[in-house]
């Protein structure tokens, strides 16, 4: 699905777009979601990336060859469309065409490649195994040991607040192979089948109440040496230049969802009468932060643009990554913490939200306070400070660290 | 679009370098910014670069004009190139062409006359489109009243544009000596000494014909554009000076050592400068879509002025920001005079409020939800 990058042709594709959400986007999923059942989320979830691989927009960011190939123009157009349609988002699968193609287009094995990239456009579900109880921040401390024998890995160990754990076919693991060398060289990357005999998953609680992430308990689990990505003790480098680079990947996404439907959902919220009859949007402060808040939003879209723009002409910065994933996740903070405020003790009544929906869902407090799955998985915001004093800024280390 | 990228970031070099050498000798001399010989600017082209080439112009946009502000913003310069290019070479090409107004243009791309556009007063956006001054009809002819404070670069200016409501109340230029009778300019000192700021006041001043030039397209629209334009250059200012700040702190919290150890080692300075950093990218976005907007002039004035608030507010808060923190992270040595960093708090300070302080350009976009 290619469009000339001309204004008349994105303009063609925006309607063709915007008529395809009318015709698709189920109507009312917004209350079917809300308190469904893991069953109808999966199903729900698994329909929804059929809809969207038939009508090639599930995979834009992905090689012309594996059934993607959009401009990042045609990326944006499509994204503020299905986020101004306020579609459902695709979330059981976004380990999987994110950081699973992008490991595996970047580091896998044309086999690997054939294997799994179709796969995940038929719904395969990847998790990411990377955490581990005494490795948080401190990743490249794990601990999960895979030990060689004959053709095959031995792993054991356990890892932690795995997302979508419960449903994963596969599992992008992290273990060590070789426990004498310096934490970060000992290190490699495998694909795991969640359904190796060994494999106990328990799902965690979240703050939120739902239960997205899980701990992944792994008990002598055999896998064959042909799963391992990327040389053996190099798995560590190669999370490290995939995972980055497919950030401004997601955000774009993320970044016209809270544009359309999150801004338009905060100004909604805004206009609402009180019990007092005024409406926030009169007050003067509001508006000062609604328009702040229009800025910042503005401003995050232009940069993960450039992002992905950047990365595609192969002029990242070294910091790139860490500084779109903080200015995100912040501001995300920021704008459901207000929509909050906004909302008073009402939106406290709302006990569950939408699954399947954006991270500004509509359903302020449970945003916000789901708005820390943002600011501490994949790298604290305290970890991304460093990362961009350290490797943007090219600041000095801090003389503890490993 | 990469041939133009090329060129600006040709630009943006020669710049640096040009500017920079002449910061480290002003600062030398005197730590209140640095003064730029405008034949300097005269001679590397940069005087014309809005101005057609058969004026002597580069024949080149506001991009390449906005790259000279972001530059003049960085080396905190001493230099009516605000009032006298950016905002009379703007307001010139609105005009209605006429042998008057092209030779001005040429006298100014030329060096030879250093004017001062005087849209309206430097701290507002509430008078965006209502003109400052009034032509007046009297048995003599017509005669100019009003006023406009805080205007950029008014008071050393050799020669002065007006905007002024026209007997029919459309808006028109009106182009007049400032030692006229019934004329006056006041220098307003600010803390800022890196800006000459002025009060320019008419009662009853004299206006030739000739002198007054109409627009070529709606009026009021051309004088809305104008002041976009003067809040977006002012943003590119303080995006300079940002950058500026960053560096200078970057580069002593490398090198000062407290505790056996450089204080850019701790994460309390590291993370300071890494927000520096975040809100200069996204403020760098804005400004960059903003100027795009100003030098395509392809989309609708409606467009124009969102993107023109959103950086002006951005870019400005961030560099008051930023320029304090900077202060901050140098510790007792940045509250010096000496050290300089005060002439890029009191920059970004004024900057902050110049054609449209951060609330007031919120409150514009606010307008736009009800």
């Amino acid at each position: 699905m290619t469009v000339a990058a001309t204004a008349a042709g994105l303009a063609e594709f925006r309607t063709a777009v915007h008529d395809w959400c009318r015709a698709h986007v189920p109507s009312g999923w917004r209350q079917a979601q809300t308190g469904a059942s893991d069953e109808e989320y999966v199903s729900f979830q698994r329909a929804w990336l059929a809809e969207l691989r038939a009508a090639g927009f599930a995979v834009p960011h992905w090689p012309a060859e594996w059934g993607g190939g959009m401009s990042v123009a045609e990326q944006v157009v499509l994204y503020s469309e299905l986020a101004a349609a306020d579609a459902p988002r695709l979330i059981l699968a976004f380990v999987s065409i994110h950081h699973a193609a992008s490991t595996l287009l970047a580091a896998g094995t044309p086999e690997q490649c054939q294997r799994h990239l179709p796969a995940i456009l038929d719904g395969e579900i990847w998790v990411q195994g990377f955490s581990e109880p005494e490795a948080g921040s401190d990743l490249a401390s794990l601990r999960t040991s895979a030990r060689r024998e004959g053709d095959a890995y031995i792993v054991n160990g356990q890892k932690l607040w795995a997302s979508g754990a419960q449903h994963a076919d596969w599992c992008l693991l992290l273990a060590r192979t070789d426990p004498a060398a310096p934490k970060r060289r000992g290190i490699s990357y495998f694909l795991l089948d969640m359904r190796t005999p060994g494999v106990d998953v328990r799902p965690i609680r979240q703050a939120t109440g739902e239960s997205h992430f899980g701990e992944i308990f792994l008990t002598d689990v055999v896998i064959p040496a042909s799963q391992l990505i990327g040389p053996e003790n190099a798995g560590w480098q190669v999370a490290q230049a995939t995972l980055g680079a497919e950030r401004g990947m997601t955000m774009l996404e993320l970044a016209e969802r809270l544009g359309n439907a999150g801004f338009r959902r905060l100004v909604a919220v805004c206009s609402r009468r009180g019990e007092d009859g005024a409406r926030p949007i009169d007050d003067g402060l509001v508006q000062d932060k609604l328009a702040g808040f229009e800025t910042d939003i503005a401003g995050l879209r232009l940069l993960c643009r450039t992002l992905v723009e950047d990365h595609e002409a192969g002029r990242s910065g070294p910091a790139d990554a860490s500084i779109v994933k903080l200015y995100y996740s912040e501001l995300l903070q920021r704008l459901t913490d207000f929509g909050m405020q906004i909302g008073g003790l009402r939106v406290q009544t709302e006990l569950c939200k939408p699954a399947s929906a954006g991270w500004e869902s509509g359903a302020w407090a449970l945003d916000f306070i789901g708005s820390w799955e943002w600011t501490i998985p994949g790298g604290t915001s305290e970890i991304q400070r460093t990362i961009i004093g350290e490797r943007g800024l090219e600041l000095p280390r801090e003389p503890a660290a490993g | 679009m990469s041939e133009q990228t090329e060129i600006r970031d040709e630009l943006r070099a020669v710049a640096r370098d040009l500017l920079g050498r002449s910061d480290r000798a002003g600062r030398a001399a005197a730590p209140g910014g640095s003064d730029v010989d405008w034949r300097v600017l005269a001679g590397a082209d940069w005087l014309g670069l809005e101005v057609a080439a058969e004026l002597g112009g580069a024949d080149a946009t506001f991009a390449e004009a906005a790259v000279i502000m972001e530059e003049l913003g960085r080396a905190v310069a001493r230099s009516p190139y605000l009032g006298a290019v950016v905002l009379s070479v703007g307001t010139l090409n609105e005009l209605q062409p006429s042998a008057l107004r092209d030779r001005l243009l040429s006298e100014i791309v030329a060096g030879a006359v250093i004017p001062a556009a005087v849209l309206g007063s430097g701290d507002g956006l509430a008078s965006a489109g209502q003109p400052p001054f009034r032509l007046e009809r009297t048995a003599a002819g017509a005669v100019l009243h009003g006023q406009a404070s805080f205007v950029p670069d008014a008071a050393s200016a050799g020669s002065l544009l007006l905007l002024a409501a026209g007997q029919d109340g459309n808006p028109v230029i009106v182009r007049t000596d400032p030692r006229v009778p019934g004329l006056k300019v006041t220098k307003q000192p600010v803390l800022d000494a890196t800006r000459s700021l002025g009060l320019v006041s008419a009662a009853g001043a004299e206006v030739s014909p000739d002198c007054v030039w109409q627009f070529a397209g709606d009026a009021r629209a051309a004088s809305r554009r104008l002041l976009d334009r003067a809040a977006v250059a002012v943003a590119c200012d303080s995006l300079g000076l940002s950058e500026a700040m960053l560096a200078a702190t970057v580069g002593y919290a490398r090198v000062r050592q407290q505790f056996g150890r450089p204080i850019g080692s701790f994460q309390a300075v590291k993370h300071a400068c890494a927000d520096m950093l975040v809100q200069i990218r996204i403020a760098r976005e804005l400004v960059t879509e903003a100027v795009r907007q100003v030098a395509d002039r392809a989309g609708a004035d409606a467009e124009v002025a969102v993107a023109a608030s959103m950086a002006k507010s951005s870019a400005c808060d961030a560099a008051v920001n930023i320029a304090g923190k900077a202060m901050q992270l140098h510790g007792g040595i940045g509250y010096t005079w000496e050290s300089g960093i005060h002439v890029y708090l009191k920059r970004a300070i004024l900057n902050r409020e110049l054609f449209g302080s951060p609330a007031a350009h919120r409150r514009r976009l606010a307008a736009r939800y009800a």
